[in-house]
């Protein structure tokens, strides 16, 4: 039984990293690299479970600790993107990989 | 087996709302989608007897971060016009699942041939007692750590997103 826990923390892992990768929504990201750490958070619940150690829980109580103060930070910085650039577009926040701004 | 039926369909729940939320071409459908996900989540902990590790999901992932998520696309009030159209969607998301599926089939072999199972738990195991004792005893830095780094990030989210603050920075 503990395989198909990780292996649905293994799925839930490869979604969050396709929508990380393959949308252009700042929101859809967002909640992409959400879900890439809360199936870590899976996988750390079933291993304290299959060792019967409080360890993996309390790690994982961290991380959701860590996914708030994410959320936060990431949240505020969308709401000054949209503010000074009036899109959410992914795309177009391209002024790093260019040699001069367009 | 009851407790595996209550899985599957947790697990339906979840890998749907993810799909749904990766797929979806509005925000505000999509972080719907996230928050049946991340509901359905909670409930596989409480399948994994970890009590509190489902109380503090449904507060703060559900409660807290989903909720302010949704509170930020409905107040910023985001036209249309504004978001992008995404004319290429599915073939990105096609051609970036391909690429990632050699990476989840290694996954799902490594899980395959990991050499644990579940045993009988003991009557205090997460439970708020239990995990209590045990974050206060062996996890006091990291827990301390923690508070500090929810500190800062409080800050850089007031200063960041005050009005004018990237010009006078």
């Amino acid at each position: 039984m503990p395989e198909y826990y990780l292996a649905l923390a293994a799925l839930l892992f490869c979604i969050g990293l396709v929508g990380a990768v393959s949308r252009r929504n700042l929101f859809v990201i967002y909640m992409s690299i959400e879900l890439m750490l809360n199936a870590i958070n899976l996988m750390l619940a079933t291993f304290a479970r299959a060792q019967n150690d409080h360890g993996g829980t309390v790690m994982a109580l961290l991380l959701i600790a860590v996914i708030a103060s994410e959320a936060a930070v990431f949240l505020s910085m969308i709401i000054t993107l949209f503010r000074t650039n009036r899109t959410i577009d992914a795309d177009f926040f391209t002024n790093l990989s260019q040699e001069q701004n367009p | 087996m009851i407790e595996q039926g209550i899985f599957w369909i947790l697990t339906l729940f979840l890998v749907g709302g993810s799909l749904g939320m990766i797929t979806s071409r509005h925000s505000v459908f999509a972080s719907a989608n996230f928050m049946l996900a991340m509901i359905a989540l909670s409930g596989i902990f409480a399948l994994l007897n970890q009590s509190f590790l489902f109380l503090a999901q449904i507060l703060v992932a559900v409660g807290a971060v989903i909720t302010l998520a949704l509170l930020v696309i409905v107040s910023v009030n985001i036209h249309q016009r504004y978001t992008p159209d995404e004319p290429n969607m599915r073939r990105w998301l096609a051609g970036v699942s391909l690429l990632v599926l050699p990476f989840f089939v290694l996954l799902i072999n490594t899980a395959g041939k990991m050499p644990i199972s579940f045993k009988d738990v003991p009557a205090e195991f997460g439970t708020v007692r239990g995990v209590g004792a045990t974050l206060f005893s062996d996890w006091v830095l990291p827990f301390e750590l923690v508070s500090i780094l929810l500190l800062v990030a409080m800050l850089a989210a007031i200063i960041i997103s005050r009005r004018g603050g990237d010009h006078d920075a």
